[in-house]
């Protein structure tokens, strides 16, 4: 026998949308309820964001590690060996740390009172839902419906996912280092994950379509990025095509139509991600879409009333933080608060070597004025050997209010920067108000007030 | 009107000088910058901030390896040795990077460097190497010097009982190391020796380390020390120290009185604090005074009493940091040139460089309670998914705020990247931000930043992650 449940709130989706909309939801004393076919947390915790952090930090530390026993005595550190990488203990460390997440996640949605349905959800109509669990069918109708149904790894149709070639999820969880791997795809993902292994000291060969690599930045911000990926050796093709494979490896095409096969072991797939839209019933809900994805306003409602959608399956930027921000809203309207997603700026941030951040307008024009400072005079990064020629801070702003507009930042170990950029936009900080906020010494954010000095003319240490 | 050499001359060319001569000069100010040490930046550059983190660094990279602690991640290593000299050399190597650095800016600026020490003759005239320099506006920025124990003395080639200078520069790691005060600077240089292999003791004659910080950041940053095995003696007063052969015998006893204990060092760092640098510099000869801490005391313009006098820095009152000075040395140029130069020293940001890092901005829980009700929001370290994907989970983020405007007045946070993840407290707090503007503002994930818009959410009642 199936029993129906009526809730105030259907989440659908444990991701960063979902359960931060889902323990908001709980935590105003709405009835909630989560469904989930996985343990809570989704792809940022399962298998992005957070596993992929993990290797790459572990991927660091080998490098860093590596390089102290090839420089006799890098930093000062003698090495008598050359280190060894043990993945099993890299994969053994990546996966306690997604347990202790996902378990963490599980636990404060118990805290918030959120009922967790452990299942797949099925829609017949926009409000009634059913969902698989091991103990048979439940019913759903809610009053209110959040859709965080997130976003999967797009497969290219010459080479599906499965055997040597992986997406982002298996390249997480290998149990062995290939020797050889082509990545193909140089967006934020790919580079993440094409540059730890690189560092891991696999050889790597990048495939890009576009003329260079993270093609959603400029030329200056992806520069340094494209000097390390040189100076290590990764293999670029640039303006080439993916063809298929073939025993030996990856068939590729260059621009000027010449065809050849990286030798690859293994091929990493990264070329986007599409909203999860099939498989649950999305088509009998009556939702009006834009394009791939659901449509949503300002307060994130889709076309039919009390129906809510949020994160990937909404748009672009597909990144957590935007679901988080949205969930959270949602939860607040559905209790009676006034809110609207309205965000000045949404951070992003790559965590490639060296790591870029990007806040807000990034393309100046005619009526902005842009300032620029190096990493080079910065006497943090200097102490930290990340002054590396190419990287730096850029501030835009509105030539005639001085307002600024946006920031963006190449550099070793510059993602926390990210926080001080998004307040700045954020309150709608001019460059004067940058240049009056004094900034501990010696810290990487000196560089960004430099950067509001050099804008007004006037930069101190450059 | 008088002729003089220059429009503005500066004394001192630490980060309050150097930063005031580079902003003068760009103003179209004929400047000078009277500095005696060899090279440029003062104490910061050449003895403090940068060498202290390039040590920092590296102490804590080899120390990771060495711990085995970088096992867990996969990362196997053989055996691990010290190389002294090199991470010693690399250090020189950052100071001298940035010190040359200040001598093009200067050249590029056109400032003349006067290398000597400057004495006034009167209020617009100095003497350099014997020569007198005369100048419209005269800029004290002669910063500060390692305070001295009485009945201590440092000798810093020696190399057992030292100041920070000495403690950058140690030929070898020493067995055990004590460390009288248990400031920002002593536990910085402590911490890097401790790293290296030093067994390190922390003797506070306060109850507790850390002083001027949030109550509550000391007490944690106490445990964290401990943990990492720092001896801490709090409460307790050094009356002596004696040298004999390369061992140095401390000699301690409880502040409020009591038992005398000795402690055998093989090195013993005084980091007791900083006094102002204004002995030899003449203020006599311009009447110039000093108040009862020996400070010279300014208007908010940084205009001392004296027509044409003006000083920033260590020198004046005010939190001993290089950023303050820095700042400062931009407003007094600006106020010299005719323009507004202000500094807000509500909003002056601090940081200590240990692990974690431990960084403030504003008003602590025991001032702001003194002055009305507040509300704390807190966040710890192990509930960011950042930090824990990288195993840097100690620590927290605090938030004051006011319990009526909900505006946020002091922000304390303990984690690895404490210095970094200040920048944006002082931000909103330089913008009168509430704690709700923190928690609606779209923080990137993952970063350890987010433990600071969860914490803002606390001070609301609804942190997410916790």
């Amino acid at each position: 026998m199936s029993k129906t449940l009526r809730p105030k709130v259907l989440v659908v989706g444990g991701g960063p949308g979902g359960y931060v909309a889902a323990i908001r939801a709980g935590q105003l004393g709405l009835e909630t309820v989560l469904v989930e076919a996985e343990r809570p947390g989704g792809t940022c915790l399962i298998k992005g964001c957070i596993p992929s952090k993990a290797i790459i930090h572990a991927a660091g530390l080998f490098e860093e590690m590596t390089r102290a026993s090839s420089v006799a005595g890098h930093l000062g550190i003698r090495l008598e060996t050359v280190p060894k990488l043990d993945l099993a203990a890299t994969m053994r460390w990546k996966d306690g740390v997604v347990d202790k997440l996902t378990g963490g996640v599980a636990g404060l949605l118990r805290r918030a009172h959120v009922t967790v349905l452990n299942g797949w959800a099925s829609f017949a109509d926009a409000k009634s839902c059913a969902v698989e669990t091991a103990d048979g069918t439940v019913k759903i109708e809610p009053e209110h419906v959040i859709l965080a149904t997130g976003s999967v790894p797009v497969e290219l149709p010459s080479m599906p996912f499965g055997g040597n070639i992986l997406s982002s999820t298996e390249a997480l969880s290998l149990t062995d280092l290939p020797r050889t791997l082509a990545v193909v795809g140089a967006g934020y993902i790919g580079l993440e994950l094409g540059i730890a292994f690189a560092k891991l000291g696999v050889r790597v060969a990048l495939v890009e379509v576009a003329e260079r690599i993270l093609p959603l930045y400029d030329e200056a911000l992806t520069r340094p990025v494209a000097d390390w990926l040189h100076k290590h050796d990764v293999e670029m093709h640039l303006q080439a095509k993916a063809l298929g494979t073939s025993a030996r490896g990856l068939d590729i095409e260059t621009a000027l139509s010449d065809r050849f096969t990286i030798p690859a072991e293994k091929i990493l797939v990264t070329v986007g991600r599409k909203p999860r839209t099939e498989g649950w019933g999305l088509e009998k809900m009556a939702i009006e879409m834009e394009g791939r994805f659901i449509k949503i306003d300002e307060r994130c409602a889709t076309s039919t009333t009390n129906v809510w959608a949020i994160g990937d399956v909404t748009g672009e930027p597909m990144l957590a933080h935007r679901a988080s921000a949205q969930g959270e809203m949602v939860a607040e309207i559905i209790a009676g608060k006034r809110r609207r997603f309205d965000p000045a700026a949404i951070p992003a941030i790559c965590f490639t070597e060296p790591e870029i951040v990007s806040v807000g307008l990034d393309a100046p024009g005619e009526e902005h004025v842009v300032g620029q400072f190096p990493f080079m005079a910065n006497g943090r990064a200097l102490s930290m050997d990340a002054g590396d020629v190419g990287t730096f801070v850029r501030t835009i702003a509105e030539k005639n209010s001085g307002r600024i507009v946006g920031i963006q930042g190449v550099g070793k170990h510059i993602s926390e920067l990210a926080g001080e950029f998004v307040t700045l936009v954020e309150m709608g900080a001019t460059l004067e108000d940058l240049a009056g906020i004094i900034h501990a010494h010696p810290t990487l954010g000196e560089a960004t007030h430099e950067s509001a000095l050099k804008a007004l003319g006037h930069a101190i240490h450059v | 009107m008088a002729d003089y050499d220059y429009d503005v001359l500066v004394i001192g060319s630490g980060p309050g000088g150097y930063v005031a001569a580079i902003r003068a000069a760009q103003l179209g100010l004929k400047t000078a910058c009277a500095e005696s040490r060899e090279t440029l930046g003062g104490t910061c550059l050449n003895v403090g901030c940068i060498p202290s983190k390039a040590l920092l660094n590296a102490s804590e990279l080899f120390h990771e390896a060495k711990s085995g602690a970088l096992a867990k991640h996969g990362v196997k290593l053989g055996n691990v040795e010290l190389d002294l000299p090199t991470m010693l050399a690399d250090k020189d190597k950052a100071v001298t990077g940035l010190t040359g650095g200040i001598e093009y800016l200067f050249k590029k600026n056109k400032i003349d460097w006067l290398k000597a020490h400057a004495t006034f003759k009167d209020a617009h005239t100095v003497e350099v190497a014997g020569k007198s320099v005369t100048a419209k506006n005269i800029i004290i920025a002669t910063g500060s010097s390692v305070t001295p124990l009485p009945g201590v003395a440092v000798d810093n080639d020696k190399g057992i009982v030292v100041d920070s200078t000495g403690a950058l520069s140690f030929k070898k790691v020493p067995g055990h190391l004590v460390v009288i005060g248990g400031g920002v600077i002593g536990l910085e240089l402590g911490s890097v020796w401790q790293r290296l292999g030093a067994k390190v003791t922390v003797v506070e004659f306060l109850d507790q380390i850390l002083p001027g910080m949030d109550g509550e950041v000391r007490k944690e940053a106490a445990k964290l020390f401990a943990k990492q095995g720092f001896e801490i003696k709090t409460s307790t007063k050094v009356t002596g120290v004696s040298v004999k052969g390369k061992k140095a015998t401390v000699t301690v006893e409880p502040a409020a009185g009591g038992a005398v204990e000795t402690i055998e060092a093989d090195a013993v760092l005084v980091a007791i604090g900083r006094r102002p640098n204004t002995e030899g510099l003449g203020l006599d000869k311009i009447g110039l005074e000093l108040n009862k801490r020996g400070q010279i005391e300014t208007d908010h313009e940084f205009a001392t009493k004296v027509p044409g006098i003006w000083a920033v820095g260590d020198v004046i009152p005010g939190p001993m940091l290089a950023h303050k000075s820095e700042d400062e040395g931009i407003a007094v140029a600006e106020n010299i040139a005719g323009l507004t130069g202000l500094v807000n020293h509500d909003v002056i940001p601090s940081v200590v460089y240990t692990h974690p890092e431990i960084a403030g901005v504003g008003l602590t829980e025991e001032q702001a309670k003194e002055r009305g009700e507040v509300k704390i929001g807190k966040f710890p370290m192990l509930a960011n998914s950042r930090a824990k994907a990288i195993a840097e989970t100690e620590g927290f983020v605090k938030i004051i705020a006011d319990a009526a405007s909900d505006k946020v007045l002091g922000v304390w946070i303990i984690a690895a990247p404490a210095g970094t993840m200040i920048a944006q407290a002082a931000q909103a707090m330089e913008f009168g931000a509430t704690s709700e503007d923190i928690a609606y503002t779209c923080h990137a994930h993952p970063t350890h930043n987010e433990a600071v818009k969860e914490a803002a959410m606390a001070v609301q009642g609804k942190p997410i992650h916790i």
